[in-house]
C-alpha cells in the first residue's frame, strides 16, 4: 500500500498534508455496490427506453453509450480511486477530512464549532459493517461527513469526538 | 461478523471501562403506543361502517376511499409504533445521545456544553395523553433532537436537568454583546448614511422595467375595464400606427413600455427610501444598525451589532462599470437572499462605491477598512482554466446543435451562431479572471470573485466555522485550488476561486493558523505515508 501512496500525486498537493487515516477496505466494496445500482438505474432506464420506444433511438441511442461509459468509469474506477483519496483525523482543534476522486476536497473544521456528532449507516453498510461518521455545524456548507468507517471505529471516533467537544468551550455563533 | 455485537445503541454498553455505561438507555414514553393504538382503531373506524352499516361492496366507490383512509392511518400509527421501538435516548454527564432508524439507523452525539435551548410542544392527541414533543437544540437551524413524545413529568425533567443547572456553560450571546456594547460607547454621530436624491438614478435603469411596465399595463387595462374603457383601443387611437411603419411602431411601442417601467421604477424608488436613514443605535443588548425607510409604509430594521460578522458588496456587470453597488452586512440570523422583499441584510440603496466604502468603514466596529483594501489576484493559470470554459461551453453547444440538426432538428446553420458566441465568452473569461482576489486586512478576510454579478465579502476570521480547499481534475493540471469558507451568517459560505496552491495554503494558514498550523507540513518535506 505504501508504494501506491507514493504513486499519488500527493507531492505536489497543497502543503497541507493528508489526514492520517484511511477508510476501510471494504468501503471499495460499497462504492461498488453502489456505482452497480446507480448504474442500473441509468443506464437500466435509458436501456428500456431504447428496446421498447423506436422512433427514440436516434435520440437516445448516443446517450445510452455515454451513460454506460460513465457507469463503466463508474464502476472499475472510481472505488478504487476514492479509497487511495479518501482519509480522515481529528485533532485536538480541528477534524480534517480528504474527499473526493477526480474532484478532491479538503476540509477543516473547528471543534469549538460542532454542534453535532451523527453515525449514520444503510442497509448496504449494515451488512458490510460499515458506518458514515457526521459531523455538524451551524453552516451546512462547513459539515463533515467521513464515509466508510468500521463501525467500531466510527463509535469510537464518534465518543472521543463529542469528548474533546464537551472540553472545548463553543461558540454560540 | 463482530460488528453487529457492537451496533450503536443499548446492546453495545458492554464496552467496559466507559463511564456512561451505566447511564441507562430510555425510549420515548408507553403512553405513545397507546395513542398509536388508539389511532389505528379509530382509522379502522371509516372502512367498518362503510360495510357493516351501508353493506358496501368492494365495487362500490366510497368503500376505495374509506380503505385509503384506514390504510392511511393504519400505516402511520405502525410507523409511529416503529419508531417507538426504534428510538432510545439517554442523557449522560457529558452529552445526549439519540438512537434511531430501522433500515437506516442513526446515532447521534451532542455535547451538553453546545445544548442551547430545549423547547417542547403538544399537538390535541399528546395533550389528552399528557404528553409533550420535546424539542433539543444546539444553535443548529433544525433542532438536534425531536422526542416525540415523553410524559409531561419527564419534559419538564429534562429541561431542568439540560438547561437549569446553567452553571457550567458560558454566558450566552446577548450577554456577551452587553459586555462588548460597554467597550465600545457609541461615539460621534449615530448617523452613518441618509438618502440622496441623486441615487434615484441609479435605481431606475434596469432590465426588470419591461417588466413592471408590463405588470402596470396589464394592472390598468383591467381596472379601465371596469369603467368601461378598452386601454387597448385607447393606445390604438393615440398615435398613428399605420403611417409609422412596422420598425418605427416597434420602436415607439418599446421605448413607450421602457419609459413606463422607468416611471413605475422612480415611484417604487422614492416610496420605499423616502427619508432613508442608516445609523446606529442603542437597544437593551448592545448597538443595532438601524435603517428607517418609507413614504406610506415605513419599515424599520435592526441589525444587532453583536451579530455583525462582516460587510459585503455586490456589483452587477454593468453596473459595476457604472461605477454602483448593493450593500449588505453579513450577519447571523440575517438570511441573505430574500424573494419576496429587500432582504433585511441590505443596509444601503444601489449606490456609488465610494459611498458603499464610506459606510463600510463606520458600519465595522473597529475601525478596518477591508472592503477599500487592494486584493492579491490569482495566477494567470486561473486565466487559462475560464478560456478553457469559454472555449468548451460554445463548442459544446456547437456540437449539440449539429447533432440534433443532423436528425433533422434545428437549421443547419445554428452551430455556426454557437461558434459565433465564442468572443463574447472570451471577453467574459477576462471580466471573470479580474473579478478574483483575496486578502487579510485585520480581522478580515477578504474573498472577491463573479462574472455577472462581482461579489465583495469581508468576513472576520473569527465567524469562520470551516474551510474547504477543492481541486477539479482542470485546476490539478494548472495547480490552481479554490478556497471556500463556511460561516453561521449570511450566504453561509463564500469562496475564492483558483488561488495558486502556495498563496491557498498562505491564506488558509494566516487566517487560523492555531487551527491549520499542525495540518501542514514543511515544504522540504516529503510527507509522511499514512498508516
Amino acid at each position: 500500500m505504501a508504494a501506491m501512496t507514493q504513486a499519488l500525486p500527493q507531492e505536489r498537493a497543497p502543503a497541507l498534508r493528508p489526514p492520517r487515516h484511511r477508510v476501510e477496505r471494504r468501503a471499495i466494496l460499497l462504492w461498488t455496490l453502489n456505482a452497480i445500482v446507480t448504474a442500473l438505474v441509468s443506464v437500466g432506464g435509458l436501456g428500456l427506453t431504447y428496446g421498447l420506444w423506436e422512433a427514440s433511438r436516434p435520440y437516445v441511442g448516443p446517450l445510452l453509450a455515454v451513460a454506460a461509459v460513465f457507469a463503466a468509469v463508474n464502476i472499475l474506477a472510481m472505488p478504487t480511486w476514492r479509497y487511495l483519496v479518501h482519509r480522515w483525523e481529528f485533532t485536538d482543534r480541528a477534524v480534517y477530512n480528504l474527499d473526493g476522486w477526480i474532484t478532491r476536497e479538503w476540509r477543516i473544521t473547528p471543534i469549538s464549532r460542532i454542534q453535532s456528532i451523527d453515525t449514520k449507516r444503510g442497509p448496504l453498510q449494515a451488512l458490510l459493517g460499515l458506518t458514515t461518521l457526521k459531523v455538524t455545524t451551524a453552516a451546512k456548507a462547513g459539515s463533515i461527513a467521513i464515509r466508510g468507517l468500521d463501525a467500531r471505529v466510527a463509535a469510537e471516533a464518534a465518543e472521543r469526538l463529542t469528548d474533546i467537544t464537551q472540553d472545548t468551550p463553543g461558540d454560540a455563533t | 461478523m463482530t460488528v453487529t455485537a457492537r451496533e450503536p445503541g443499548p446492546a453495545a454498553d458492554a464496552d467496559a471501562g466507559n463511564p456512561d455505561a451505566e447511564v441507562p438507555w430510555r425510549r420515548l414514553h408507553v403512553r405513545v403506543v397507546v395513542v398509536d393504538v388508539v389511532v389505528l382503531v379509530l382509522s379502522l373506524i371509516p372502512t367498518a361502517v362503510t360495510m357493516l352499516v351501508f353493506h358496501l361492496g368492494f365495487d362500490s366507490f366510497s368503500i376505495w376511499t374509506a380503505i385509503a383512509t384506514t390504510s392511511l392511518g393504519v400505516l402511520g400509527a405502525v410507523g409511529d409504533l416503529v419508531r417507538w421501538w426504534r428510538t432510545w435516548y439517554r442523557v449522560t454527564p457529558d452529552r445526549v445521545e439519540q438512537r434511531t432508524g430501522v433500515w437506516f439507523t442513526s446515532f447521534r452525539y451532542v455535547p451538553r456544553e453546545r445544548i442551547r435551548s430545549v423547547d417542547s410542544h403538544a399537538r390535541l392527541r399528546h395533550r389528552l395523553a399528557g404528553l409533550r414533543v420535546v424539542l433539543i437544540g444546539s444553535g443548529e437551524p433544525k433542532p438536534s433532537f425531536r422526542l416525540d413524545a415523553l410524559s409531561t413529568a419527564m419534559a419538564e425533567e429534562l429541561r431542568r436537568a439540560l438547561i437549569g443547572a446553567g452553571d457550567r456553560r458560558e454566558p450566552g450571546p446577548a450577554a456577551a454583546a452587553a459586555d462588548r456594547a460597554d467597550d465600545r460607547p457609541l461615539d460621534g454621530n449615530p448617523l452613518i448614511a441618509r438618502l440622496r436624491w441623486s441615487w434615484i438614478f441609479y435605481n431606475l435603469v434596469n432590465a426588470w422595467a419591461f417588466l413592471v411596465a408590463g405588470f402596470l399595463l396589464w394592472s390598468s387595462f383591467w381596472a379601465f375595464q371596469l369603467v368601461g374603457v378598452n386601454l387597448a383601443d385607447v393606445l390604438a387611437k393615440l398615435v398613428d400606427w399605420r403611417d409609422l411603419g412596422v420598425g418605427w411602431s416597434i420602436a415607439v411601442a418599446v421605448g413607450g413600455t421602457f419609459l413606463l417601467g422607468v416611471a413605475g421604477h422612480a415611484v417604487g424608488f422614492v416610496k420605499d427610501n423616502w427619508g432613508f436613514e442608516l445609523l446606529r443605535t442603542r437597544t437593551d443588548t448592545g448597538t443595532a444598525l438601524l435603517t428607517r425607510q418609507g413614504l406610506l409604509q415605513t419599515r424599520e430594521v435592526y441589525r444587532d451589532d453583536a451579530r455583525l460578522r462582516g460587510i459585503h458588496f455586490s456589483e452587477p456587470l454593468f453596473w459595476r462599470w457604472a461605477g454602483l453597488c448593493e450593500t449588505e452586512v453579513i450577519s447571523t440570523g440575517l438570511t441573505g437572499w430574500s424573494a419576496a422583499n429587500e432582504p433585511a441584510s441590505s443596509i444601503l440603496p444601489r449606490g456609488p462605491i465610494r459611498e458603499a466604502r464610506r459606510v463600510a468603514a463606520l458600519v465595522l466596529p473597529d475601525g478596518h477598512r477591508p472592503m477599500e483594501a487592494p486584493l492579491t489576484p490569482h495566477p494567470r493559470r486561473a486565466l487559462l482554466r475560464r478560456l478553457w470554459w469559454a472555449a468548451l461551453v460554445p463548442l459544446a453547444l456547437a456540437g449539440l446543435l449539429a447533432w440534433s440538426a443532423a436528425l433533422g432538428g434545428p437549421p443547419a446553420w445554428a452551430w455556426l451562431a454557437a461558434l459565433g458566441l465564442l468572443p463574447v465568452t472570451v471577453q467574459c473569461a477576462r471580466v471573470a479572471y479580474r473579478a478574483l482576489g483575496h486578502g487579510i486586512v485585520g480581522p478580515y478576510l477578504v474573498l472577491r470573485c463573479g462574472l455577472m454579478s462581482r461579489s465583495t465579502a469581508a468576513i472576520d476570521r473569527g465567524a469562520v466555522i470551516g474551510w474547504t480547499v477543492r481541486e477539479t481534475l482542470t485546476q490539478r493540471l494548472l495547480g490552481l485550488l479554490t478556497v471556500r469558507v463556511s460561516t453561521a451568517a449570511g450566504y453561509r459560505f463564500y469562496q475564492a476561486p483558483d488561488l495558486g496552491i502556495a498563496q491557498a495554503v498562505a491564506f488558509v494558514n494566516a487566517a487560523g493558523p492555531d487551527l491549520v498550523g499542525e495540518l501542514l507540513v514543511p515544504a522540504n518535506r516529503p510527507p509522511t505515508p499514512p498508516e
